[in-house]
């Protein structure tokens, strides 16, 4: 091939990942809208439409809405809406999570929970359930805003533990995040035996689900969501030169603790603002970056909105799946995510297994 | 002009004190090898310099720049390491690792330009990576990677090239195609190249100048003829070798030579008459087999001499290429008379050096046993019209003892050495024999040896 062939394909790629984008992007939209039909409450499809295209600007006041109740309004836009955003939020934010601990400590096993962010927001949120602490700050409910504390507090402790004057070696931050995370996990245990009536309500938090998320739980965590993965997102090409190793990455211009420090601290940001909300959503933090990085491949300028996008699409599907599956129980979503990705997940490592190394 | 400045640093890794007081310069067109034993210092030095290891004293200057004081973005852009070991987590491309060459100068939402990927294809074009642009940088083998990474080096456009064992996973040809490109960078584009080795020889057939380290003090440094000497290895490595000129290349090599322990320790002390390479073979072989050696006369320069000095075996030596004199003579009488055997090997005779064979007659006149190896015959070696042959003709008559080659000679001084042992301690016992007695007529020397 020659050089204007490689060049142009390099032009192309890039053209290409914005497709890539623009594509994923549609499909989560599409999404999101198909699945404000999916429910126990049985809304026709017209109508899901109706009700939305009344809040789009200008267009809204074209639509005859007189045949939508106002049960069904509130259903579609007060129930359903606020947790297929949350669920699209939140697998947004643990997808670009698990690509940055994944990138950082080059290991195929981490996900945005290794740092003790788990951990941390469960003993937060055990702790507002069995003590019934009822305050609201900023309109929001004491177990998010507990567990969104805790989560933040476990990081802040594991990584002093591991700091070595102003170097964070990341084995070490691997181990202590899995210490603390394990001593984190016995004081659930400790709270759990204590919680009396109130143990089925720490239990199916833990499991992760968005049943109770309101409009405000959305409006609070998708600041700082946006916040995290655009820093994020700023860092894709020193994500990619880590690969290389600490050193190298330094001898080719990154200035390797600053950087690891805020990828750090925007992804611990992001995991503890999606976990506040959804509780223990296993699995898409791990497997969506494998998943996309066998897809379209290492280069973490494509890889990262890739994943987050898929990390919505999959998980706003699951949940989908998880309202009706067993209607009118609700299963817990992250029963669903693993599920299902986990076989899919196997069929690709077993196709691609010849080139697929991390 | 760049100048890259080692101003007396030291570096400790924990408590440890690596490197101490290292000071030393280099500008551009400079093609210096670090050269030392391991845990001698030579990666933490190129570490201390590429900014990974701060020194606690002394600085690091570029061009009169302290580099800790520096971006990294902005080292980055004049100066390029190539690691010792490229564990690369992700399979990226070899030209995306390449382009990864060009991060420093890219701001932080650029993407690769034409001209990026231009300079990242001449670099592969250099090392010779270019067709390998699309392979999985896990899948190639290590001397493909290792040229992969020099071109990423080489993508980042530096003054400066830090390698550590560049040619460590090379084979030969690879060795030589990388220094190659190594040298041209040096002197074409007046690239500095500083370079650790542990191959003496590549490194002085490429390198101007050479570094030497020993437990993290500079030994000797500067021009590599200076550096390279056979004294500076033995004090560094505690390695005997030559450091000879290269007839064809006219570079130095080095090379070592291993100085086994003597497998056990003999009674009996050998005097060697040899020359002319004569005795080489059969001076290790004695020596390893414990044997006392000395060896005379040898002329300064003979092949048997310089194997004599690396052996250290003593010699009675004559200046090269002139006749023995009288005085050296009764030197080599003197040594002989400390011997317990005098051995004459086939060596071609002249009038110079005549005076050995007299010598052997004189050890054979005082009672020494005499053993001459009559490999070839006298008459092919003898270029004094006949004297020598009268000479070694009166040394059988008088009763040395001849024997066809080394192997002869090896058994027969060993039961030497064993009678000499019974004679000196009756109650020990004789150990095995080392060599495999395969003289068929071994009574008639029995005899021959008892007359001892």
């Amino acid at each position: 091939m020659s050089a204007k062939g490689v060049e142009t394909t390099y032009s192309e790629r890039v053209s290409r990942w914005k497709l890539m984008v623009i594509i994923l992007a549609v499909a989560l939209i599409l999404t999101i809208v198909l699945s404000l039909n999916v429910g126990f409450a049985q809304i026709p499809f017209p109508t899901v439409l109706k009700i939305l295209a009344k809040r789009i600007p200008f267009l809204g006041n074209l639509v005859d809405s007189s045949n939508v109740s106002y049960v069904e309004e509130t259903i579609i836009i007060q129930i359903r809406m606020p947790r297929i955003l949350a669920g699209a939020l939140v697998g947004v934010a643990l997808a670009a999570a698990g690509v940055v601990y994944q990138g950082i400590f080059k290991n195929p096993m981490a996900d945005p929970y290794v740092l003790g962010v788990s951990a941390g927001a469960a003993v937060g949120a055990s702790l507002a359930i069995v003590l019934g602490i009822g305050f609201t700050l900023l309109s929001l409910s004491t177990v998010p805003i507990s567990a969104f504390a805790g989560s933040l507090l476990a990081v802040f402790i594991v990584y002093n533990i591991s700091r070595v004057g102003s170097r964070v070696p990341v084995t070490t931050l691997l181990l202590s995040g899995l210490a603390v995370s394990i001593f984190l996990s016995a004081i659930v245990a400790v709270l759990q035996v204590i919680a009396g009536e109130r143990l089925h309500i720490i239990v199916f938090w833990l499991m992760g689900g968005f049943s109770y998320v309101e409009w405000k739980d959305v409006w609070a965590v998708l600041p700082l969501i946006c916040l995290g993965t655009a820093v994020i997102y700023f860092y894709a090409r020193d994500l990619n030169i880590l690969a290389l190793g600490e050193e190298t990455a330094q001898h080719l211009g990154v200035d390797i603790e600053k950087v690891k420090k805020l990828l750090l601290v925007f992804g611990s940001l992001v995991t503890a603002s999606a976990v506040s909300i959804s509780g223990l959503i296993a699995f898409i933090g791990l497997v969506i970056p494998h998943i996309t990085r066998i897809m379209i491949g290492p280069d973490h300028r494509i890889l990262l909105p890739t994943s987050m996008i898929a990390g919505a699409l999959f998980l706003v599907i699951c949940d989908a799946v998880a309202r009706v599956i067993v209607s009118p129980v609700e299963l817990p979503v992250g029963v669903i995510t693993a599920l299902s990705g986990g076989p899919f997940f196997i069929y690709l490592l077993r196709k691609k297994k010849e080139s697929y190394a991390i | 002009m760049v100048i890259l400045t080692v101003n007396g640093i030291d570096c400790y890794y924990g408590s440890v004190k690596v490197l101490e007081n290292v000071r030393f310069s280099v500008k551009e067109r400079d093609f210096t090898g670090i050269l030392g034993p391991n845990g001698s210092g030579k990666t933490t030095l190129l570490r201390s310099i590429s900014r990974t290891l701060k020194p606690h004293k002394g600085v690091i200057f570029l061009n009169e720049v302290n580099i800790y004081t520096l971006k990294s973005v902005d080292v980055a852009k004049q100066m390029a390491v190539v690691p010792q070991d490229n564990v690369i987590a992700f399979n990226f491309t070899a030209l995306d690792i390449v382009l990864m060459g060009r991060n420093p100068h890219l701001s932080r939402f650029q993407m690769e330009s034409e001209k990026d990927i231009a300079i990242a294809r001449g670099a592969m074009e250099l090392t010779n990576t270019w067709h390998l642009k699309e392979r999985p940088i896990n899948e190639l083998s290590g001397g493909e990677r290792q040229r992969v990474i020099i071109a990423r080096a080489l993508a980042q456009e530096p003054k400066i090239l830090l390698l550590d064992e560049p040619t460590v996973h090379l084979d030969i040809n690879n060795q030589l195609e990388i220094m190659d490109l190594l040298k041209e960078l040096c002197t074409k584009k007046g690239l500095i190249v500083l370079a650790v080795f542990h191959d003496f020889n590549l490194a002085a057939r490429y390198c101007d100048s050479a570094i030497l380290l020993k437990g993290g003090k500079i030994v000797s440094a500067g021009n590599l003829d200076a550096v390279l000497t056979s004294e500076n290895i033995r004090s560094v490595f505690q390695v005997d070798a030559m450091v000879k000129r290269h007839s064809i290349t006219d570079c130095l090599y080095v090379m070592p030579v291993s100085m086994p322990k003597p497998l056990s320790s003999r009674n009996l002390s050998v005097h060697l008459i040899c020359g002319a390479g004569t005795g080489t073979t059969l001076m290790k072989i004695l020596v390893n087999e414990g044997y006392n050696v000395t060896a005379g006369v040898l002329n300064v320069l003979d092949t048997d001499y310089e194997t004599a000095r690396l052996l250290k075996i003593p010699v009675t030596s004559e200046a090269p290429f002139s006749p023995i004199t009288e005085e050296t003579h009764r030197a080599n009488l003197e040594m002989i008379s400390k011997a317990s055997a005098v051995v004459l090997t086939a060596v071609p005779f002249g009038y110079g050096n005549l005076r050995n064979l007299e010598a052997a007659k004189e050890a054979l006149k005082r009672g020494n046993p005499t053993f001459v190896i009559e490999e070839v015959p006298i008459e092919q070696r003898d270029f004094t019209k006949g004297k020598a042959k009268k000479h070694l003709t009166e040394l059988k008559s008088k009763g040395a003892t001849f024997v066809r080659n080394q192997d002869e000679l090896l058994s027969l001084l060993d039961i030497s050495d064993d009678k000499l042992k019974i004679a000196k301690e009756p109650s020990t016992k004789i150990p095995g024999h080392l060599k495999p007695e395969t003289n068929s007529h071994k009574g008639d020397e029995m005899d021959d040896v008892e007359s001892i």
